[in-house]
């Protein structure tokens, strides 16, 4: 057992790529970073590389016809991981478009394979690789000339004791059929799609041998500081691996902060539930919310807050606003319209663990919706459910709100029909009795455990909601036009 | 950014003036090492269509350094250079080539940065003649002394 290779991972340094990878880059792997153009593959391998080159641990970067030398070393400068100290002495550039344009193969290996000899690289990056293809896709006899020099680069490429990359434009990785993709031990696909007027980045791992990446499209984003990609929430198997999954045992209850509310929930909200308050707008959602945030502070639980329907500047409201300033509660930064689901919970997970939060609000789903950008609209309650499995899978206790537009005629709980991967679901109402407006909720399920089935008036008070009570002399309350039963 | 400039000027001008060989040899000399590295960074092309923007500016003070061939064969890409230097006064081509080397370090300063563009000189010329700002070999200026004979 001992006896087996033992591999390397070599951390990649862009925020979130060792996760997909399965934990790192395979030393002396051969990889492929491939992608249309403009997609980031210069700068995922410059960053990998400055990130990973030292005197110690020296990279070749080898430019081919594709992006002018010049402008490349002019943009990827701008990036902060471009650190200058390291060019030559860790990190040397190599251009080939002179070997290259005379569409000798053999030459243009001899140059690699020299250039490698002679700086002895443990890091090895051929950019871009669609230019090889395209200078000399003439005729049949440069073809398999082609197929030749690309075996024999990833042959050599392997026997360097270097970790390899070859950079490419390709347009998907369904549509080629290069001799690389077989060759290549890894293969990371970066792609930006458009939907309407928003455009979102994309990585896929389509191959990386001997470990388990990550499966599936990830988004990233490319900023001033260079890439960061947002591994996908994905529901982990139960117990597969012995993760330790908290399962909401449903003994441990947390309290909602207002008063006869928890008696309602059967003792509290179990803890590591997820509760959906639905209601119409300006009917105490979010009042609610920061009263189950207010109460965790209270008991010595941080907790954090991901606010869509207003701006962080004019904060919901004084009390919330007080909790925020205190650091009790932490507020997710929500840069509205072209978020994804994952980077959501990224930053979510993140501001968790630094504040070692035990409650959650998200206020509200249909904000959070508005918020994505309009591909991920598509799939949110996909999305929200794994974001949901990730968060309670923490022992997170979750609360959501949701928007629900006035009916009179029928009932509701929730537009996406999100309702059915909340554990607890309370809806709230407007009903109209003696030519008022009243607010009346319901705790409508608490899974797994004995809840108060009664439909009750509230007040929104200047201490918070005051529970009134219960409307058994009416019929048809939640309809909104309540009738005095009989008897 | 000015003082840094200056800096970068100075060194190729104590390059240049300090060389006792011919001049038209030594700006081949300083010429030939700047374009190997070059081309090694950002390619032939890179390299030529600095090196013809460099031509042209510095033309509007020196207008015999106008090029007649347009693309320049890479074996003997500084030919014409060379003609042109022997054929002016030992001073005046000195001064020319000087302008010619600045312009064109400033070009590329101005795509990759002083930072950049520092180390890619000090790997052509060599760390040391560009912080003496003379040749350090004194052995191989008399060879190529003996050589101009």
């Amino acid at each position: 057992m001992s006896n087996k290779v033992t591999i390397r991972r070599l951390p990649t340094g862009v925020p979130g790529l060792d996760n997909l990878l399965g934990g790192g880059l395979p030393e002396f792997s051969f990889n492929l970073i491939a992608g249309t153009p403009g997609c980031g593959k210069t700068t995922l391998a410059h960053q990998i590389m400055f990130s990973l080159a030292n005197p110690d641990y020296r990279a070749l970067f080898f430019t081919v016809l594709g992006e002018p030398a010049l402008k490349m070393l002019r943009y990827q400068q701008q990036f902060p991981f471009f650190d200058i100290n390291k060019v030559n002495e860790s990190i040397r550039f190599v251009n080939l478009s002179a070997d290259l344009l005379k569409g000798d193969f053999d030459r243009v290996l001899s140059r690699i394979s020299d250039e490698v000899k002679a700086y002895a690289p443990s890091l090895v990056f051929v950019d871009s690789f669609r230019s090889v293809v395209q200078s000399v896709k003439r005729d049949e006899q440069s073809a398999s000339d082609l197929q030749r020099f690309v075996q024999q680069l990833g042959m050599q490429m392997t026997s360097w004791q270097a970790t390899t990359f070859l950079i490419g434009e390709y347009l998907a990785p369904e549509s080629e059929s290069s001799p690389i993709f077989t060759v290549a031990d890894g293969i990371l696909w970066l792609s930006q799609n458009l939907h309407r007027n928003s455009m979102v980045r994309k990585m896929q791992v389509v191959k990386m041998r001997g470990q388990a990446q990550a499966p599936g499209l990830h988004t990233f984003r490319i900023s001033d500081e260079g890439i960061q990609i947002f591994p996908r929430a994905i529901v982990q198997p139960a117990d597969a691996l012995g993760a330790p999954i908290k399962y909401s045992t449903g003994e441990e209850r947390v309290s909602m902060g207002i008063p006869g509310l928890d008696g309602m929930l059967g003792g509290g909200l179990p803890a590591g539930y997820s509760v959906l308050v639905v209601g119409p707008s300006g009917s105490g959602k979010t009042i609610l919310a920061t009263e189950f945030l207010a109460e965790g502070v209270r008991r010595g639980e941080p907790g954090v807050i991901a606010a869509f329907e207003k701006s962080p500047s004019q904060l919901l409201n004084n009390k919330l606003n007080a909790l925020v300033k205190a650091g009790h509660v932490g507020v997710i930064d929500t840069r509205s319209l072209d978020l994804s689901i994952d980077e959501t919970l990224h930053d979510l997970i993140e501001t968790i663990n630094r504040m070692q939060a035990k409650r959650v609000v998200i206020d509200s789903l249909s904000g959070f919706e508005l918020s994505l950008a309009p591909e991920f609209s598509e799939d949110f309650r996909g999305s929200l459910y794994r974001m949901v499995a990730e968060l309670t899978a923490l022992g997170i206790t979750i609360l959501m709100t949701s928007e629900l537009e006035d009916r009179y005629t029928d009932l509701r709980f929730s537009p996406f029909g999100s309702a059915f991967l909340a554990d607890a679901i309370i809806v709230q109402r407007y009903v109209e009795i003696a030519g008022q407006f009243k607010r009346a909720f319901s705790v409508v399920k608490v899974r797994g455990s004995e809840h108060s089935k009664d439909i009750r008036l509230f007040d929104i008070t200047n201490e918070g909601i005051v529970i009134g009570e219960t409307m058994s002399e009416y019929a048809g309350i939640l309809s909104g036009r309540p009738t005095l039963s009989p008897g | 950014m000015e003082s840094r400039d200056l800096l970068r000027h100075q060194i190729i001008e104590s390059l240049i003036t300090h060389r006792t060989e011919k001049v038209a040899d030594a700006a081949m000399n300083v010429w030939e090492k700047l374009a190997t590295e070059i081309i090694s960074v950002v390619g032939e092309e890179g390299f030529n269509s600095l090196y013809a923007r460099s031509l042209f500016l510095t033309q509007s003070s020196f207008p015999w350094l106008a090029a007649r061939s347009v693309s320049p064969q890479s074996d003997h890409r500084f030919a014409e250079l060379k003609i042109h230097l022997a054929e002016q006064t030992p001073v005046q081509a000195r001064v020319a080539n000087i302008l010619l080397l600045i312009t064109f370090t400033d070009i590329l300063t101005a795509l990759i940065g002083e930072a950049l563009t520092t180390s890619i000189l000090r790997s052509a010329w060599g760390s040391e003649e560009l912080m003496a700002g003379h040749p350090n070999d004194t052995s191989n200026k008399a060879g190529k002394e003996f050589d101009n004979e």
